[in-house]
């Protein structure tokens, strides 16, 4: 049970996409990657919207290469919500062929009050929400999101994120869900797929990803480590919540009672610092115990730091002075500071 | 007020009712892949589409009066299935229409055409719409606009049309005689007062029509 995609797309303007990917055909599969390296012309392919000649794309094991888009069992939002703006919102979802339960849709994503506005009248987030609610009518074996958060205000993500990231558990089927920002899909990946310059350069369970990768990355996406932690309590005095990270301690702003267990933190890279001992009277809250496991030069002369915390791994990302003035040596006991956690409080 | 002025309104009305029906269900497929298609040859249809805006009338009317003779592969064909001529009749007058005033109902709409928004096309693929529904459910009434326009302009312009009728058509009343040839009779018989008439009706009906699409198109 598997989503295969093999083969190569070059386009007119010099851009090149070549990939050779077996991805699971069952959870929610991340596809992360700085803007134009090739993730949606990825999606794009599999819905069949590009066919590129030779590029095999097959779907538990049924070829798909030679379907056109729309005889593919995929339903797909673009990363525009692409309305029809003489349709109402009504008349978008029914446009679906084969479309039922329209009413169910409108709730899923409160859209009831809508149904009869035009898409010119509606906000950023509503456009999307009927857009999502059009692909959901859509009966498919198959669910692509391509960034189906970016081109909206904070608002209206801040809005729209968790209903997704229920629909993306409730659903029931895969999904492939495109972002270059990887918080979105934090806490709900199953499977991380990483992508530079046209090519996977990583793919697997989110937290062996973050950590098997050598030069974690393109500045844009800075994995750094993804930690998975325990939660241990909330202090509504201080607003903060306490995760277990083995023995260690890390606290993060929110009340994270009720959110799923285990939760994973992300650690960007440039967010840790290294000390050689405990620091003192430093507003910096969260300090880790780490072992210096190896040092890799990074693509602008500065080095990464690659890290054991507690039996997982972190990456920090340092300058080579910090590192001749410090003698950092692999094998040495450091101390961790996390200048930001990145973690979805609102994932539950 | 001239005895012809009635049957030749309804003569031309129904002219332009009949092509401008006919042309409503061949331009806008044909404008939808002349949009569309990359391919060289396309160019070469397009080209042929829009000659009428270049030539003169006449060039038309005149390989239109040497097909649509008996003996020619037009009017032979015309005669084997309906057994009536085609020169100097009515339905030599809508086929000329038809052709004449193609391109004004083909160029807005493939203009228009081309305008779609790639993504509502993509939209369409991944809802699981095929083309053919694709283009009859979604992208006409998306299109409506050109396609009113494109209906009114190319009633207007099968009504104002002069050269091509007197070529292939002549001036016979009730069958070929329109407005536009009866304000030419009207004038080579010196009878002004008739020939005002007629002109104020064809002038007024043009400027309506044309001051109705521009409307309708500037409302957003």
């Amino acid at each position: 049970m598997s989503l295969r995609l093999k083969g190569r797309l070059q386009s007119a303007s010099g851009f090149r996409l070549q990939v050779d990917l077996e991805l699971p055909s069952v959870g929610v599969t991340a596809l992360i990657g700085a803007s134009g390296t090739g993730k949606s012309t990825l999606l794009r392919v599999i819905a069949g919207l590009e066919r590129p000649e030779g590029f095999a794309v097959s779907f538990n094991g049924q070829r798909w290469d030679a379907l056109p888009p729309h005889r593919r069992p995929v339903s797909m939002t673009l990363q525009q919500p692409a309305l029809f703006p003489h349709l109402t919102v009504a008349g978008n979802l029914k446009a679906v062929p084969g479309a039922g339960r329209i009413d169910e849709a409108a709730a899923r994503f409160g859209l009831q009050e809508l149904l009869g506005r035009k898409p010119a009248t509606l906000s950023g987030g509503q456009r999307q929400r009927a857009a999502l609610a059009r692909a959901y009518l859509r009966p498919a074996a198959l669910w692509l999101l391509d960034e189906p958060l970016s081109a909206l205000d904070p608002l209206a993500r801040s809005e729209l994120a968790p209903m997704l990231r229920r629909l993306c558990r409730a659903l029931n089927r895969p999904v492939i869900y495109v972002t270059h920002a990887l918080a979105e899909v934090l806490q709900i990946a199953d499977h991380l797929v990483i992508m530079e310059a046209g090519e996977v350069i990583g793919a697997g369970a989110p937290e062996a990803v973050a950590a098997a990768l050598d030069h974690p990355l393109s500045p844009l996406i800075d994995t750094g480590g993804i930690l998975e932690a325990a939660f241990e309590s909330y202090d509504s005095e201080t607003g903060l919540s306490t995760l277990r990270i083995g023995p260690q301690r890390l606290w993060v702003g929110g009340d994270l009672r009720g959110a799923p267990s285990p939760l994973r933190v992300h650690i960007p890279a440039r967010d840790l610092s290294l000390a050689l001992d405990r620091p003192i009277r430093t507003s910096i809250l969260n300090v880790l115990d780490v072992t210096l496991t190896g040092l890799a030069p990074a693509a602008d002369g500065a080095l990464f730091a690659e890290l054991d915390c507690a039996g997982q791994r972190l990456c920090a990302r340092i300058t080579r002075l910090s590192q001749e003035n410090l003698g950092l040596k692999p094998g040495m006991t450091l101390f961790a500071l996390v200048k930001s956690v990145a973690l979805d409080a609102h994932s539950a | 007020m001239d005895d012809g002025v009635p049957t030749a309104l309804t003569l031309t009305a129904a002219l332009a009712a009949v092509t401008t029906l006919a042309l409503l269900l061949i331009a806008p497929p044909l404008a939808w892949w002349l949009a569309r298609s990359r391919r060289a040859f396309a160019s070469l249809v397009e080209a042929l589409v829009a000659l009428p805006l270049v030539l003169p009338p006449t060039v038309l009317g005149f390989y239109f009066l040497l097909a649509m003779a008996e003996d020619a592969w037009l009017g032979g064909a015309w005669r084997a299935l309906t057994g009536q001529p085609l020169a100097f009749t009515f339905s030599g007058l809508v086929i000329a229409s038809i052709i004449y005033s193609l391109p004004f109902v083909s160029q807005p709409l493939t203009a228009s055409f081309r305008n779609t928004p790639p993504e509502l096309l993509d939209a369409a693929s991944v809802m699981g719409v095929g083309p053919a529904v694709r283009f009859l459910r979604l992208m006409l009434p998306l299109h409506w606009r050109a396609l009113l326009a494109a209906g009114v302009l190319g009633f207007a312009h099968t009504v104002g049309e002069f050269g091509i009728v007197l070529m292939i058509g002549g001036s016979i009343p009730g069958e070929t005689r329109v407005l536009s040839i009866l304000l030419f009779d009207q004038v080579e018989s010196l009878d002004y007062g008739s020939a005002h008439f007629t002109a104020g009706v064809l002038l007024a009906f043009s400027l309506a029509a044309l001051t109705l699409t521009y409307g309708v198109l500037r409302r957003r």
